[in-house]
């Protein structure tokens, strides 16, 4: 094929055809728009099997309790920003700590554990917002992301 | 090309009749796609980092909506019926797997108490749902 800049009697159409192209992405785009919105975004929580609840295993490592309570952490009300506020102090294995420490604390004490004994047992209080409540759950997953949580009474 | 001119072809494919109907088909599905969705409109809590829990079509999805109400997929159901509810939404599924779509709104109770009536009919661990902070109006 020769490239010459004046002769117009050749009938060649130098331009790609796009259309295909366009067409093949506009229906990806429509698969994905349709897919998106279904998928969805959480945390696997658990609550311990109610008849074991009475007669506490005892196991080579120690349960880690994390006690969520509505007068040292008041989230009573959804967060108005990000985060949880700065005034929120929780007490992870009888250690009161700020909340926002909690990423590094939690990866802290399991970090001798086996992958399999990665349970946070997390007592929070009946009167808590629920947004706060997995915020805290959210900043505990934070620093270990294999981290089972098990939510159990708060007493 | 040109009057009188031999005539040459015009090989450019005019596109505008494909785009006009895929723009169509685009506008359809994104009206419809809100609409596909199961249950009641939640508005989820905002969290940082919440991981993937798969497509809601392969999910048993329990709502609580604002006012405390409880939803299994599209259906409204009462406290107590909540675990037969579940029973007949597990079908011939012979992995089932329950989220909750709670409101932000909620006091901690409201969820907590459902996730006990979860375990009792019998599943093992749920999934809270949330939105990762600043994605927009998902779930609503």
């Amino acid at each position: 094929m020769q490239f010459d800049s004046g002769g117009s009697d050749s009938g060649l159409q130098s331009e790609i055809n796009i259309t295909p192209l366009v067409d093949v992405v506009l229906v990806l785009l429509i698969i994905f728009m349709v897919i998106v919105p279904l998928l969805m975004k959480g945390y696997d929580v658990g609550i311990p099997p109610a008849a074991t609840d009475a007669a506490p295993v005892q196991s080579e490592v120690p349960q880690v309790l994390l006690k969520l309570a509505s007068t040292a952490c008041p989230i009573l009300e959804p967060p108005s920003d990000e985060g949880v506020p700065a005034n929120c102090r929780v007490t992870l294995a009888d250690q009161e700590i700020a909340a926002t420490e909690l990423p590094t604390r939690v990866a802290q004490v399991m970090s001798d554990r086996p992958a399999d004994k990665r349970v946070l047992f997390l007592g929070a209080d009946d009167r808590l917002n629920y947004e706060g409540v997995l915020r805290i759950v959210d900043l505990a997953m934070a620093g270990v992301p294999d981290l089972k949580i098990e939510f159990v009474e708060a007493n | 090309m040109r009057l009188g001119e031999p005539s040459k072809m015009n090989a450019a494919i005019n596109i505008t009749p494909l785009v006009d109907v895929v723009l169509v088909l685009l506008i359809i599905f994104m009206v419809m796609a809100p609409q596909m969705r199961n249950g009641p409109e939640v508005d989820l809590p905002d969290t940082k980092k919440p991981s993937e829990q798969g497509d809601e079509r392969s999910r048993i999805l329990v709502s609580i909506d604002q006012a405390g109400q409880l939803w299994i997929n599209d259906r409204q159901v009462a406290v107590e019926q909540l675990g037969e509810g579940l029973r007949e939404a597990v079908g011939t599924d012979t992995d089932p797997k329950v989220v909750i779509r709670g409101d932000a709104k909620l006091d901690f109770r409201q969820v907590r108490e459902v996730m006990v009536a979860i375990e009792q009919a019998g599943f093992r661990g749920v999934g809270l749902i949330a939105k990762p902070a600043g994605a927009g109006a998902q779930g609503e």
